[in-house]
């Protein structure tokens, strides 16, 4: 009689969910095969229709020739492998001084998330007016000590610099809190162990918190890794990718192609080999975060 | 007026009121401007926007008719006509379209032409054709009188040279006509971090920064983009001697007189700095005119003055369109296409366009801009240089891939003022660009010897 109860449930189950992981699916494969038979034809408007012409892998060849693609692909990674190191270490210092304090830990909290809760447009005013060459806060600061102003966004040495900057400002939070939920649920008689044996804070630090909130550490850098190779706000809110091809990055190149240029077919065929090219770093990502679990 | 579209409210009203004005005894039927549906202009928020919002509030006063404003950033602005025209059912019955793109709605056949909605609508001799840019001829894909009306100007927008008038006095400088002159002046001003000579719209832009503040003297030095598009020739020129010398200028009117940052420059830090009192010249579009005059915007209210762009010694000067044109899209129904009619009816008006000029923008008629008792205002000193500009002005392309070639200028131009390409090398990879562009695209194409 039990064992039928289950099987009713599970079916059940498999019949109440079936629905939405048929929207779900639809709505995730659906865009992408789009998507894909666009990136095989050259659309053009005439008569006020579209007109499809089959250029089977064109778009994709001349993928390789593509000077600002590449660029952006090289910005986004030195974007992304710094911003979000910087972002990991800066909230886990956080995370793990805020785990010490006795008192307004609450208060520290609020203070600490406060970045990730400005919304992008007004990160964007806000830092494109502080970086400002003639009337920016930090060249006002930089004029307190004598030192020639720098055109933050406006020079290649700086720009990408200062747009890494900004997102660490606006990111670190998340991982802060991350780590954070992983420094409150190790288990305290580990940390009194290492007191009683006379660990000092570096020994703790150094031998017991690290190892033991590494499956964490990993996990939060692999998800801010893979959502920092899509930034966008930051790059067209403060530089738009210039100057030059300083700032260019993935999502702003796609962007760009798709709707400055109105080019479908290929703009297409770069977001299926963007798509297809995160997919895989998503996939061997999670492997690693997988095989850095198990050995935890 | 009410800004953001309410399309159900549009369609609702817009078939309660084809109900009642088919009744004979529909109200306002007699009224010098018919009564008309509500109906939906998709704009941008450029600085000429609050004169247009100016003048669309006295065109419901006096009209009873209802407009609704969907007000977008530039670039925004492109892509939801993008998305109306090309859907079904049109969104918005009145395009606000830019210089710069307006030819991709012509070329791809998404306009009604104005007089298949009213074959008695003429456009009033007086309203500037801006190179003829509001008439299409499908057959030879050319701007000519000869083929359809295919929209009306809205809004003249062309670069003028502002210059600080107190400091010439001061200085007892010439209004320049040449380049060298202009550079001569500047760097009698130039006295930086205080005062920059010029500064320049040297950005890489999106859409355009460095691309339409360097036409002018890439026009006036004899460069040229295409060898002869009105004749349907599109070889890639623009990486001869002219256009090199027009580039090299540009640069060393930068490095010599300039903004020690002209690579990061936009327009609205061209604006920041003229408004602050920080820049001696700037060739800036007349709309963003309104606020040098503003004192809650301005800290040289009254100490600036226009003149028309200057040109080479060889060359004439060139002013290059940003003129903004209205069209109507074929995929709305036929009252709203009226209502946007009649509203284009009304604004072409002279009354209207005095309204127009009232409210802070540039009127788009010439016997409104030519008019001197109106030149004798301190508030209109610019008028005389736009009304001796529109003789000069030029399009910078007509071609519907525009777009594109505008993103490989804004990069190419861009990385040669900050110094990552020589000028040669920054024309020849424009040149190969472009003709690749041109060349995907089915054109007669071509390029000239490198540099």
């Amino acid at each position: 009689m039990a064992a039928r109860s289950v099987n009713i449930d599970t079916t059940w189950r498999a019949i109440a969910l079936t629905p939405t992981a048929v929207i779900f699916v639809l709505m995730s494969i659906l865009p992408v095969l789009n998507l894909m038979a666009m990136s095989v034809n050259e659309i053009t408007w005439v008569g006020g229709k579209s007109v499809w012409t089959y250029v089977g892998f064109a778009h994709y060849k001349r993928l390789a020739d593509d000077t600002l693609l590449r660029a952006g692909i090289s910005n986004t990674f030195v974007f992304a492998v710094i911003g979000v190191t910087a972002q990991v270490v800066i909230g886990f210092l956080l995370a793990w001084a805020v785990s010490r304090v006795r008192t307004g830990r609450l208060a520290y909290r609020t203070i600490f998330i406060l970045p990730i809760l400005v919304p992008g447009i007004l990160i964007g005013a806000v830092w494109k007016l502080m970086l400002n060459y003639d009337f920016g806060l930090a060249n006002g600061f930089l004029e307190v000590f004598g030192i020639h102003p720098v055109d933050w966004l406006g020079t290649r040495a700086f720009a990408l610099p200062s747009v890494i900057v900004v997102d660490i400002w606006h990111w670190t939070p998340f991982c802060f809190l991350l780590l954070l939920a992983g420094f409150e649920s190790l288990p305290q008689d580990v940390h009194e162990a290492a007191r009683v044996d006379g660990a000092s804070n570096w020994a703790e630090l150094r031998y017991v918190l690290i190892p033991m909130m590494m499956p964490v550490i990993v996990v939060t850098f692999l998800f801010r890794f893979v959502t920092s190779l899509k930034v966008f706000d930051e790059i067209y809110l403060l530089t738009g990718g210039g100057p030059g091809s300083a700032t260019e990055v993935i999502s702003y190149t796609v962007y760009r192609t798709f709707f400055t240029q109105d080019r479908m077919g290929y703009g297409s065929a770069m977001s299926v080999a963007v798509l297809f090219g995160i997919s895989l770093l998503i996939v061997a990502s999670l492997a690693a975060a997988r095989r850095q679990g198990g050995r935890a | 007026m009410s800004q953001g579209p309410n399309r159900r409210d549009v369609i609702a009203a817009a078939g309660a009121f084809g109900a009642v004005a088919a009744m004979p005894w529909a109200p306002g039927a007699k009224a010098q401007t018919a009564r008309a549906a509500p109906f939906t202009i998709v704009i941008n928020n450029s600085p000429w926007f609050d004169g247009f919002r100016g003048v669309v509030e006295a065109y419901e006063k006096e009209t009873g008719n209802k407009v609704n404003l969907d007000v977008n950033p530039f670039g925004g602005s492109l892509e939801k006509q993008r998305a109306s025209v090309r859907a079904r059912d049109g969104q918005f019955d009145l395009l606000i379209m830019n210089g710069l793109y307006y030819q991709e709605m012509y070329h791809g056949g998404f306009l009604t032409p104005i007089n298949d909605i009213d074959p008695t609508f003429r456009l009033d001799p007086q309203m500037i054709r801006y190179d003829n840019t509001v008439y299409w001829d499908e057959a030879t894909k050319t701007h000519s009188p000869s083929g359809k009306l295919m929209s009306v100007p809205v809004n003249g927008n062309i670069p003028l040279l502002l210059y600080r008038a107190d400091l010439y006095a001061e200085h007892k400088l010439k209004v320049p006509e040449t380049w060298d002159e202009l550079l001569a002046n500047a760097k009698k001003l130039h006295n930086p971090p205080r005062m920059y000579g010029i500064v320049q719209r040297g950005a890489r832009g999106s859409p355009n920064d460095i691309s339409y503040d360097w036409w002018p003297y890439l026009y006036s030095h004899g460069g040229k983009l295409f060898r002869d598009e009105p004749k349907g020739d599109y070889t890639i020129t623009i990486n001869s001697p002219e256009g090199k010398a027009a580039l090299d200028f540009y640069i060393r009117m930068a490095k010599e007189a300039g903004h020690p940052q002209t690579g990061g420059l936009a327009q609205a830090q061209i604006i920041q700095n003229l408004a602050t009192g920080r820049a001696a010249h700037a060739l800036l579009v007349i709309a963003a005119w309104s606020q040098m005059d503003d004192p809650s915007k301005s800290a040289v209210v009254g100490k600036l003055n226009a003149a028309r762009v200057p040109g080479s010694a060889k060359g004439k000067p060139a002013p290059v369109l940003g003129h903004w044109l209205g069209g109507i899209p074929k995929n709305v129904p036929k009252p709203r296409q009226e209502a946007a009619l009649t509203f284009l009816k009304w604004f072409q008006t002279h009354g209207a366009q005095m309204k127009y000029l009232a409210a802070g923008a540039p009127p788009v008629r010439q016997d409104v801009l030519s008019d001197q008792n109106l030149w004798k205002e301190q508030k209109n000193r610019w008028m005389p240089a736009m009304a001796q500009s529109s003789e000069y002005v030029q399009l910078m392309w007509s071609v519907p891939e525009g777009s594109q070639i505008g993103d490989v200028l804004e990069l190419r131009l861009n990385q040669a003022v900050i110094g990552e390409l020589t000028t040669e090398r920054a024309l020849n990879m424009i040149a190969d660009e472009c003709h690749a562009i041109m060349q995907r695209a089915g054109y007669k194409t071509g390029k000239i010897a490198a540099l």
